[in-house]
């Protein structure tokens, strides 16, 4: 009775657009909202340890304050852009994510006010006028704490979500939703490899720091070029053993999609851990010349790709884990053309009108 | 049933109210003040005011991290918690206006960052750059206003679209209008109290009365405007749902007396502010701000009770039960649970068969997934007192349990289930209220009869069935008819009442309304 698999029925009604035109949007938002959270998260460690750093560095104490200032701008970018991924994951399996969610209600719930909370630590440093003390160094590193257990929380109810086979017992063990998913093998590496994948792309972000800067204060702008490209490089190199170890703790019929058995599968995971190996090269090779720039930005652009093809992998991880519980060509489909259509038109007015918010900002901020 | 329960002794309903309050409070005053601080710009540019531009450069220092922090964050709070608390409903509603949410996003996603560089473009920007700014800030959080209005007055008056299921029939039902009406005005007002509370910090008393009267001017029409908005909306309401505000549901008409009582300190205390103006403390525009979120808390408050027994109007009780079936439902309506049983179709219930010695924890797990979503077993509207205090016995609980639907005003879905889970729930309710086995005859007078065992369904009116019968009908008849209840009224228990209580209860009812005039 205890080991039955319990999932509860999709929703009665139809989707209100092609299954394609979802699984599409959710993956390029969710890609957006990685990135974004790559570049918080990432800048939040790195902040942190330029503030360390600065204790015996002049220097590190200036890249720790133009890092911390841009912080909350981040978070703004990780939440808002996570929006619409979470939209648009309860559309394809939402009785997959409600029902993780809800055995996990309480870390689930706690995720709103840890948010609240570091995000309101990362507004108090980057506004403070002492921002290299001692009390924002700890409000720099227990915001930093916190967004790093949200993640942790965020890797729980996802791997639960993919694991129908765990609902029943969990919730019968505790219905008032004190638990984790900790036993879940996947749950270590999974994590790491988001951490690693913050910092090395957290590095980059603070790297374009530098590229801002080349001209206005170049030894500046270099030392903070090299702090950047420093913990990509480190930190990539660490996502090989740390990736591998995610991909060996996959069940074994996941992992056979990457050797051969998946066309899309196959090709994104080679080209993508090449793809990474050829970044850390350049990146390498540019630390050690003059101007860094070109080769900077050409490693960037490869990991920007990178994490493209490994999102993409993400999605097909999901949907063999729940493969027997989950068919997704079996939707109804019902189109809601009108609302449809209105959603298109603002989405391509709102990034026109996005880009040139940004454009004329920067313009008119570049000259005064 | 189709989704597990958050099983939390609390009570999800206090939780959500919890998320929901301040969401509501941060997000109305992020899109009045967009229009509020956009006129204020311009007008200290034609003043040539520097004062209230150097005040305006530190409101929106604070309007930027309650918004933009705040209002952002319990957004997505209140998706995580409504997931956890009425998952189903969440589902449907996301399946049916995914599209809206995701036109939301995109003004949204606008909003955060023409709030955000319009903050930092202050003194950086020219004039017309940094008001434009400002324009797009206002009209993108105007339309994430004008497209969340529609989801949330749908749930309150789902209108034509349980018949049709179109997105147009759902979107633009009743009280869409009144509802955004109201929105918007009570946003302009909140605008001018943050601006109000912000205001009285300023040392230079002349300062602080120029800029304290501007934030009222935005506050007093709109508590003059308010009261009208709230007459057309509540026009828009189905009468009968709207009797729970008015005395049939305890907890609406407490909400009800609160909202008029709320929202006129509120406006008295702008009014004397304007007299006062350069004396205006920071307690007191606390107090005015907690005297607006009253009101605010108290209107959204209403409008969630009154939905009750719903969670979309006239489609999915709150404990996610539909209520009438159809063929992809999954068995989850009232109908086919009848027939086939909770035991059957609850997911999530560890029990499939009831025996002798399970009886009273299935009887548990039955409430967890019919009545737990809107009842606690003793915090938030907790049945061991409710129950309790009525001191009814097994029997008549179990009696009772098949007219939930009938009481208060119809605020319940009714039972659904098959008897012997009936039974099973009442086993396990007369257990927690430690209910007599048997039925015991009230020793007071008529009147706590009544309160014992006619209130529930009847209301203390001179126009109530009970009342209009029980005065004109002769008491030999009534002590008569009375006997069987269910045979005056088919759905009325057989509460057996015995003679002594039937004749207290007649000769009490008599007493009534007798001064005034029955309907
Ligand atoms: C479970 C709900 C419920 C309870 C409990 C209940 N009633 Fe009723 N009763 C009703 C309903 C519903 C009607 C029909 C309402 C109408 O006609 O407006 C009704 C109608 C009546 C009528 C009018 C019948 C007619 O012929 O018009 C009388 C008299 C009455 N009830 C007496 C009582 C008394 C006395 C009690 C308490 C001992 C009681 N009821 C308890 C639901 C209930
Ligand atoms: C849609 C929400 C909702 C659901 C579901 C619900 N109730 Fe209620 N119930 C209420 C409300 C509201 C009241 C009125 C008390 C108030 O206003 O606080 C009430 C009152 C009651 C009362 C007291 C009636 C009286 O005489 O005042 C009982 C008994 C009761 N509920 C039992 C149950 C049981 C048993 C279930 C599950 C089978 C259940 N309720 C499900 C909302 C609900």
């Amino acid at each position: 009775m205890e080991s039955k698999i319990i999932i509860p029925a999709p929703d009665p009604l139809a989707l209100p657009a092609p299954y394609w035109l979802f699984l599409t949007l959710l993956v390029l938002t969710f890609l957006l909202h990685i990135i974004a959270m790559n570049f918080m998260f990432g800048s939040g460690i790195l902040a942190f340890i330029a503030y360390q750093k600065s204790k015996s560095e002049e220097v590190f104490g200036r890249i720790y304050e133009s890092i911390v200032k841009k912080i909350p701008t981040l978070m703004a970018a990780t939440i808002t852009l996570g929006v619409a991924p979470l939209l648009f994951l309860q559309v394809l399996y939402g009785q997959f994510f409600y029902t993780s969610s809800l055995i996990i209600a309480w870390p689930w719930f706690f995720v709103l006010i840890f948010l609240v909370l570091a995000y309101y630590g990362f507004y108090s440093v980057a506004f403070s006028t002492h921002k290299k003390s001692n009390l924002m160094g700890w409000i720099l590193i227990f915001s930093v704490v916190l967004v790093f257990v949200i993640g942790f929380i965020y890797s729980n109810n996802l791997t639960l979500m993919e694991t129908p086979q765990q609902y029943a017992v969990k919730y019968h063990e505790d219905p008032s939703g004190m638990n984790l998913n900790l036993e879940d093998p996947t749950l270590i590496p999974r994590f790491l490899h988001f951490l690693l994948a913050s910092l090395a792309v957290g590095g980059l972000f603070i790297g374009t720091i530098g590229l801002y800067n080349w001209e206005k204060d170049n030894a500046y702008a270099k030392t903070i070029l090299t702090f950047g490209g420093k913990w990509f490089n480190y930190s990539t190199m660490a996502q090989f053993i740390v990736g591998t170890w995610f991909m060996m703790s996959l069940p074994r019929e996941s992992i056979r999609l990457f050797m051969g058995r998946d066309l899309t599968g196959t090709l994104s995971l080679t080209i993508g851990v090449i793809g990474a190996a050829i970044a850390i090269i350049i990146m390498s090779k540019a630390l050690k010349s003059d101007d860094p720039r070109s080769g900077f930005k050409k490693a960037a652009w490869l990991t920007g790709l990178v994490v493209a093809l490994m999102t993409v992998i993400r999605e097909i991880v999901r949907e063999s884990y729940l493969k027997t519980f989950y068919i997704s060509h079996n939707f109804d489909v019902d189109t809601q053309w009108g609302i449809l259509i209105i959603f298109l038109v603002s989405f391509a007015g709102g990034v026109w009108l996005w880009i040139k918010m940004l454009r004329v900002y920067f313009k008119e901020t570049a000259t005064t | 049933m189709n989704y597990p329960v958050w099983d939390i002794s609390m009570g999800t309903g206090m939780l959500m109210a919890l998320v929901a309050i301040i969401h509501v409070f941060v997000s109305h005053f992020a899109v009045g003040s967009g229009l509020f601080l956009l006129v204020s710009e311009k007008k200290a540019y034609k003043d040539n005011d520097t004062h209230l531009l150097e005040w305006l450069k530190m409101h929106s220092r604070f309007f930027i991290l309650i918004s933009v922090v705040y209002g952002a964050v319990s957004g997505v709070g209140i998706w995580f918690t409504i997931g956890l608390i009425s998952p189903s409903a969440t589902s449907m509603l996301i399946h049916t206006f995914v599209w809206a949410w995701a036109t939301e996003w995109v003004f949204f996603f606008l909003e955060i960052t023409s709030a955000l560089l319009y903050y930092y473009g202050w003194d950086k920007l020219t004039r017309q750059t940094h008001l434009w700014l400002g324009w797009i800030y206002f009209i993108s959080a105007f339309m994430s206003m004008v497209i969340i209005n529609g989801i949330v007055a749908f749930m309150l008056t789902a209108g034509d679209w349980p018949d049709t299921q179109n997105f147009w029939d759902g979107f633009l039902n009743p009280t869409y209008g009144p509802s955004l009406a109201i929105r918007f005005v009570f946003s302009l007002a909140l605008a001018g109290i943050y601006a109000f509370v912000t205001a009285s910090r300023i040392d230079d008393p002349d300062v602080k009365a120029k800029i304290i009267k501007w934030a009222n001017m935005w506050i007093i029409p709109a508590f003059i405007l308010l009261p009208f908005i709230a007459m057309w909306y509540i026009g828009n309401v189905p009468t009968a749902q709207w009797e729970s505000a008015l005395g049939a549901m305890p907890t609406a008409t407490f909400y009800a007396d609160l909202i008029m009582y709320a929202a006129i300190v509120t406006f008295v205390l702008a009014v004397l502010a304007w007299f006062m103006a350069r004396r205006v403390s920071f307690v007191y525009s606390m107090v005015l701000l907690l005297s607006a979120l009253a009101t605010m808390w108290s209107f959204e408050y209403i409008r969630e009770a009154i939905r009750k027994p719903y969670v979309i109007g006239r489609f999915m009780y709150a404990n996610g039960l539909l209520e009438s079936p159809s063929d992809t439902d999954g068995g989850f309506s009232v109908e086919k649970i009848d027939e086939k049983g909770i035991l059957n179709t609850a997911r999530w219930i560890k029990y499939d068969h009831i025996t002798e010695e399970n009886k009273v924890d299935v009887g548990r797990e039955i409430f967890r997934v019919e009545c737990q979503s809107c009842h606690t077993v003793d915090h938030y509207r907790g049945i061991k007192n409710i129950i309790g205090a009525k001191k009814w016995d097994r029997g008549t609980i179990y009696k009772m349990l098949d007219g939930l639907d009938l009481m208060r005003n119809a605020v319940m879905p009714p039972f659904s289930g098959k008897d012997e889970e009936r039974e099973a729930l009442a086993d396990w309710l007369a257990q927690v209220t430690s209910a007599p086995s048997q039925k015991q005859e009230v020793s007071g007078d008529g009147a706590q009869v009544y309160n014992t065992y006619c209130n529930s369904c009847h209301n203390y009116k001179p126009h109530d069935a009970l009342f209009r019968r029980l005065k004109s009908w002769n008491k030999e008849k009534t002590m008569a008819r009375l006997d069987s209840l269910p045979a005056l009224f088919n759905r009325m228990p057989d509460l057996e009442l015995s003679e002594k209580e039937r004749s207290t209860l007649i000769d009490w009812a008599k007493e009534q309304f007798n001064g005034e005039k029955g309907k």
